[in-house]
């Protein structure tokens, strides 16, 4: 399911996005250099995803975060908010200086998102799991309420390992949430390593289409793939919908690529230079 | 005693231990979540894979596999941050580990503020309270090295449940080696005349530099490290308020619901001081530095010494 771009709206969206993403991996890095302390690994595997929501696919206004017909984003994978944080900066919800103050005193970036302190922040996440549970019980109040925003949630492979994703697929399918849209970032591993060694959970995408939801699967770095895979899922009616995307733990930087320990690890100011120039001169 | 700068966490010391007991006892076995380069536990995996249970990141499932164990007569440890093990788990905790009085000790790294740049969802600032409130839960908070692995050994040797509250970072040692550790008891780090400094864990530190600021003020301050929380050292305790008469519990936890509360309580029974004792005041941490968070939820050396006296001025003249 590739788009070819044929037309040159499409063509142009799509070079659009990939230097989106290209600016929001440099923010990554920069910010979490800065702070000596954040995950970049689970940000930069879905960096391609969420320059596509937010960039192309997602109805918000930078003005009025808090907009009622808003779609709703939850970070479920929450240790991967530099990836939002810069998103969401870039985007225009706030100066892009702020991202400096990611994880110290007094900062709207807390370590792990915070609804109340950071505009854009649809829900409080960091305890894997339950980011997703909350998504659906957004959908279930724009349901309640007659709204017809989406609620999109992006989740990490490993964080599927939680019972209580499980809990929350069922329950978006027994209320058949149409407007529930899921992002699995299957980057492979975890914090402890890769994760059909720690807790294999078998094929996802089988799995969830097994509780009920209709799914896709995709590379989620190609914005030729991302881009129609969100759009099918908008239009898509009566079940949730879950996007699993293909992914690279570090993607875009070779010493981080597929490499464990860089879940949760700040790069030294020579690994920051040279994460900068392979982000600008290789994707 | 002297205090060095610490080369590592509490949570690396604990697991450290860990390895070592491997050799001592050959049958107990280790489950964690996901998070083994956190807490360290991958060191005992690496040595003794076949006793090391990495269940993904499922702490709920984690806990009850580990009791489902332990009900078989082996000794299981659960490794994780705070958070998890003593909210997201809980309920497994209470009814199925400490209700049947089962061998599982616990290893619960990131505790209180320690984990400050990560944000409030990986800081148990409330993980004493749930802890001490169930039956047959003991509770353990060492603040260096020494104590750490001694704290290990005890909770090893303690039959039923055992919590024990670790750090995510490195702050100080104390401790020598000849230092001994018990359940239920406690150690004077310092002596003093005018009021009884109580703390646990890293607050330990802050309190001891609260003591010479204080000193400066012409005020003797006596800071007890309460390592071992629950059961506390009644005696040890009502020793050292005979003489001050006065008393301050500072912990990095909620204000609420702590040892704090589990002290004032005693002493209303027991032998009536001026009190006051620190803690969040019914509120959440934030990112920061460790340093200016503690500050700024008055924990730090300054905020306890300013404390201090306000308590020493509502004591009784002898």
């Amino acid at each position: 399911m590739t788009i070819s771009p044929t037309s040159a709206s499409m063509a142009d969206r799509i070079a659009s996005l990939k230097g989106t993403a290209k600016r929001i991996r440099t923010q990554i890095i920069e910010m979490i250099f800065k702070a000596q302390s954040g995950h970049p690994g689970g940000s930069l595997s879905a960096t391609d995803i969420l320059a596509v929501l937010y960039f192309d696919q997602m109805r918000v206004d930078p003005r009025k975060p808090d907009w009622s017909d808003r779609d709703r984003f939850v970070l479920s994978k929450g240790h991967a908010c530099p990836v939002w944080y810069a998103t969401l900066a870039l985007r225009g919800y706030f100066p892009l200086e702020e991202l400096g103050t990611l994880r110290q005193l007094g900062s709207k970036l807390q370590g792990h998102p915070v609804k109340s302190k950071c505009p854009g922040v649809d829900a409080t996440t960091g305890s894997l799991g339950v980011g997703f549970a909350q998504a659906v019980g957004l959908a279930l109040d724009a349901r309640l309420s007659g709204k017809d925003y989406k609620v999109y949630a992006v989740l990490g492979d490993g964080e599927i390992q939680e019972g209580i994703v499980w809990e929350a697929a069922n329950t978006a399918a027994r209320h058949g949430l149409d407007n529930l849209i899921i992002v699995i970032d299957q980057n492979g591993l975890q914090n402890d390593g890769f994760c059909r060694d720690i807790m294999a959970v078998g094929d996802t995408e089988q799995k969830f289409r097994a509780f009920g939801w209709q799914t896709a699967r995709i590379n989620g770095h190609r914005v030729e793939e991302i881009l129609p895979a969100l759009e099918l899922a908008r239009a898509s009616k009566g079940r949730p919908y879950c996007i699993v995307a293909e992914t690279i733990k570090g993607k875009g930087v070779s010493f981080m690529e597929n490499i464990r320990g860089w879940h949760g690890k700040a790069p030294s100011a020579e690994q920051r230079n040279q994460a900068i120039k392979e982000i600008q001169e290789t994707l | 005693m002297t205090i060095t700068k610490a080369t590592k966490p509490t949570r690396q010391s604990f697991s450290e231990r860990m390895v070592e007991f491997g050799a001592i006892d050959p049958d107990f076995a280790v489950f964690e979540s996901d998070i083994g380069y956190s807490t360290f536990t991958y060191l005992f995996g690496e040595k003794y894979p076949a006793r090391y249970f990495n269940l993904g990141i499922a702490e709920i499932g984690t806990m009850a596999a580990a009791a489902g164990m332990a009900n078989n007569g082996r000794t299981a440890i659960v490794s994780g941050y705070g958070v998890f093990l003593t909210m997201r788990a809980l309920e497994v905790v209470r009814s199925f580990i400490c209700y049947p009085n089962l061998n599982v000790k616990i290893l619960s790294s990131h505790g209180g503020l320690t984990a400050a740049i990560d944000g409030t969802t990986h800081q148990a600032t409330e993980d004493i309270a749930f802890m001490t409130t169930l039956p047959n839960m003991k509770v353990f908070c060492p603040c260096d090295e020494r104590s750490t692995r001694a704290v290990f050994d005890l909770a090893m040797g303690t039959p039923g449940p055992v919590f024990t509250r670790l750090m995510r970072d490195s702050y100080f040692d104390l401790y020598d080696a000849q230092a001994a550790f018990r359940l239920g008891g406690s150690h004077v780090l310092r002596e003093g005349r005018d009021i009884t400094i109580v703390t646990y864990g890293d607050i330990v530190f802050q309190a001891l530099e609260a003591a010479d600021l204080l000193a400066k003020d012409g005020i003797s301050a006596e800071v007890i490290d309460m390592y071992s929380i629950k059961p506390f050292d009644q005696a040890g305790l009502l020793q050292s308020l005979a003489k001050t008469g006065a008393l301050l519990v500072a912990e990095n936890h909620q204000a609420r619901n702590g040892l704090g509360y589990e002290l004032g309580v005693f002493c209303l029974k027991h032998r009536p001081v001026a009190f006051d004792h620190l803690g969040l005041e019914d509120k959440f941490g934030e990112s920061g530095k460790y340093e200016l968070v503690l500050d700024k939820y008055g924990l730090s050396a300054r905020r306890i010494a300013e404390r201090a006296k306000a308590v020493c001025q509502k004591r009784q003249p002898a």
